[in-house]
């Protein structure tokens, strides 16, 4: 019995099938018998079952009834056959329409693809009896898998599924041969559709289910025009950008990523979704020695796509380390860290950025001016998500403005531009493409991948990146602490709330606090100077 | 343990009747589509709702009682699941059957049936499912859109059933556990009632695939049969131009 608490009353509704309710009116016009499409009996062995029509015919009477191209008619037609409208009587797995002699046959309205009737496993379960009954017990092994599962879990009503099915089998038995026949091609076509044996392209896939039917009239209430005015009043309220501006920036952004984008251009060296080999998604992974050159090629787009690369935000901070500004990189790390860490740690994480980035005399001290300073010190006394939010903006425009550019010119860009490869496209043959299908395997574990991201992190914590005061005294301004105690204070103070080391306290002496408890005062304690300033 | 073999009965023969119906409600709208097949529709469903009620009564006067073992409860919770899932069927091929029927009227001038390639009648399965031997149609001629609305009341009125059902009886159903296992419907699937011409046919539709073997038991027999008396027809055809022309 399936859960009826959700008071269904014909509700689900599949938003992008919205093309069904004109598909069928489609069909309800090849039926005439003057204007549409022609039919011919099929011959069978002994029996003859008529309307059949051919694949050449459908396309004819399309291309003529909607004055359409031959192609779009036959895109048409393949949509036809692919939302199961129409079903091949011979190859009945590949669900495309062949302009040639092949023969197709309707399907009777009941198994037409309508958009409130969800296709039930219940249903399913019953026809995989009858089709076992039918083949003595020989299913295919797509059938099979599905079948073992299904009685796995449908487990309670598998007595009323192997009743029914021997009932429907007997049921149908009382037919006529000829309707027997049509019958089984039927259900057996239904099922192609909705349950797509391995190699069948299924059209089924839509988006999340919607409470509202897309194809009703609404009615025209007061509460359906309230919704309108506010609508409008809120387009008129809205700012505007010319449409040269805005149209101008989308054809700069299509005319720079049209490369780039694997509908429109071949991505080397294959699509993996088309042809079943991984090379590509291997070779793109966030931790490769060598990018390949159309991903070093994005990088120059913009400083966005550089740092949401995780391969170009690596090299990006390499040559920060060489010129000896990591703490932009890191203090925006940081940021997002907060941004999307867990609630239980942020704040304890807001705090150590405090004490390693913003604080005065702090280790990794980050230029941004005076009154972001302000705002963000201000916010830390009650830190939530997006306290940094400021000044992580800030420090980004300064790493664009300034880090970006010198990067590009950089020998590190350029010898990784240098570098990177250029794979060449595959050729596979369909033998070929069959043996990449078998041979898919699921890819490695996200909980594995997780390990190993943050294996990477500490190691990368423990081996530190370098700290300024000990390089550069001069942009210290307060407190000059000796090398050996300034590198405690390393990416591990911020990358995870680690005890301070003992000895390293007392670096802190001129900012008041002397442990860890009085951390909250802080931002307290540098306002009062600042106002003491101002007197 | 009467009253489990009277619901057993009263449940194979709803399931019976929820099996033609769904045959005969996917025959709508198509070239099999007629006057009779919705004579036939509104009969079988009516003879459904019958008995739907009927094996609701019983049922919920058996899991009713408190005083019953865990055993019986156990399996008059297994005849509910039966019951509820057959009414499920039940109440989407109405309404199916309902959005069909409003669909492909046959009363209009231009009638598109949509054509299937099923031509014969569902007399047998509408027999079947009312268990008579002969269907006698004697309804109205505008029995397509008059049966609409009745359908429509039906219709709500199983689906109150069912809430009511739902409400009043506690029956967890997943802990039901089936007395089937995996492949039981290969065994005993010798069909009763009158199969066709009993003629092996092959279906050219699965070229790759086993030989769909239309005909059963019954027709291997008779096959056989049939050759072995063109065979003779042949040998005493032979025999007797020897006869006469010796």
């Amino acid at each position: 019995m399936t859960i009826r608490n959700v008071r269904d009353h014909g509700q689900r509704f599949r938003p992008r099938m919205a093309c069904l309710k004109k598909v069928e009116s489609v069909m309800l016009e090849m039926q005439d018998p003057k204007t549409g499409v022609k039919s011919q009996p099929q011959r069978l062995v002994i029996t003859t079952i008529p309307h059949a029509i051919t694949g050449e015919d459908i396309v004819a009477w399309l291309t003529n009834c909607y004055s359409i191209e031959a192609e779009e008619a036959w895109a048409l037609g393949t949509m036809l056959v692919a939302f199961g409208y129409i079903y091949p009587l011979q190859d009945h797995k590949r669900l495309v329409i062949k302009p040639d002699a092949s023969l197709y046959r309707f399907q009777t309205p009941y198994f037409w693809p309508a958009q409130q009737w969800p296709v039930e496993d219940t249903d399913y379960a019953i026809y995989l009896a009858k089709r076992n009954i039918r083949k003595k017990g020989i299913l295919a092994l797509y059938e099979q898998v599905q079948y073992n599962s299904l009685h796995k879990w449908m487990n309670y009503k598998w007595d009323f599924i192997v009743m029914q099915a021997k009932e429907q089998y007997r049921a149908g038995k009382e037919r006529k041969k000829p309707d027997r026949v049509v019958f089984d091609c039927q259900e057996r076509a239904y099922w192609v559709v909705h349950r797509p044996p391995p190699g069948t392209v299924s059209a089924m896939d839509y988006g999340l289910e919607r409470m509202v039917d897309p194809n009703t009239e609404e009615k025209q209430t007061s509460d359906f025009f309230r919704r309108i005015m506010i609508f409008t009043q809120q387009s008129i309220m809205r700012p505007r950008v010319k449409s040269s501006v805005s149209i101008g920036a989308l054809v700069k952004y299509s005319v720079t990523y049209n490369k780039h984008d694997p509908f429109l251009a071949p991505c080397l060296p294959s699509n993996p979704w088309v042809t079943d080999d991984v090379t590509y998604w291997f070779l793109n992974m966030a931790n490769v020695g060598i990018p390949t050159k159309m991903r070093v090629e994005r990088w120059t787009f913009s400083f966005g796509e550089l740092l949401s690369d995780p391969r170009g935000r690596d090299d990006f901070r390499l040559f920060l380390k060489k010129e000896f500004s990591g703490e932009n990189l890191a203090f925006w790390e940081a940021c997002e860290d907060l941004k999307w860490g867990t609630a239980a740690t942020m704040n304890d994480k807001a705090q150590q950025v405090y004490k390693t980035f913003l604080t005065r005399g702090a280790p990794r001290w980050i230029n941004i001016d005076g009154k972001t300073m302000e705002v963000t010190v201000k916010g830390l006394k009650h830190p939530h998500r997006y306290v940094l939010d400021a000044a992580q903006t800030h420090i980004f425009m300064l790493m664009k403005k300034d880090s970006f550019g010198r990067y590009l010119k950089s020998p590190v860009f350029k010898d990784t531009q240098k570098r990177a490869i250029c794979p060449d496209q595959h050729m596979f043959s369909v033998p070929q493409l069959e043996a990449n299908a078998r041979k898919r395997r699921p890819s490695i574990s996200p909980i594995i991948v997780r390990q190993l991201e943050q294996e990477e992190r500490a190691r990368m914590a423990t081996s530190g990146p370098v700290d300024i005061t000990q390089y550069s005294p001069a942009l210290c301004q307060n407190v000059l602490p000796p090398p050996g105690q300034a590198a405690a204070f390393s990416l591990s103070t911020w990358s995870s709330p680690a005890k301070p080391r003992p000895g390293a306290l007392p670096i802190f002496s001129r900012s008041r606090w002397t442990s860890l408890q009085s951390v909250v005062s802080t931002p307290v304690d540098s306002e009062d100077e600042v106002e003491r300033r101002r007197h | 343990m009467g009253g489990t073999d009277e619901c057993k009965t009263m449940l194979d023969a709803l399931n019976k009747v929820t099996a033609c119906y769904r045959h005969l409600v996917i025959a709508l709208g198509s070239t099999s589509d007629s006057q009779n097949l919705r004579e036939e529709l509104k009969k079988t469903r009516k003879k459904a709702q019958e008995l739907a009620v009927a094996n609701r009564n019983k049922l919920t006067e058996l899991l009713k009682d408190k005083t019953t073992s865990k055993d019986d409860r156990a399996e008059y919770e297994r005849l509910w699941v039966l019951f509820t899932s057959s009414m499920e069927l039940l109440e989407v091929d109405m309404k199916r059957s309902l959005e069909i029927g409003q669909e492909f009227p046959l009363k209009v001038p231009t009638r598109h049936l949509i054509q299937t390639g099923m031509t014969g009648s569902t007399t047998t399965v509408a027999a079947r499912a009312m268990s008579v031997q002969n269907m006698k149609y004697d309804a109205d001629s505008n029995i397509d859109t008059a049966d609409l609305k009745e359908l429509q009341a039906e219709i709500a009125q199983v689906g109150q059933m069912m809430e009511e059902m739902e409400m009043k009886v506690q029956v967890a159903p997943w802990a039901v556990e089936a007395k089937q296992e995996a492949g039981a419907e290969l065994k005993s699937t010798l069909s009763v009632g009158n199969s066709s011409v009993g003629v092996i046919s092959i279906c050219e539709e699965e070229p790759k695939d086993e030989i769909d073997e239309g005909g059963d038991n019954n027709g291997m027999i008779t096959c056989i049969a049939g050759f072995i008396f063109v065979a003779i027809v042949v040998i005493a055809g032979i025999l007797g131009y020897f006869v006469i022309g010796g």
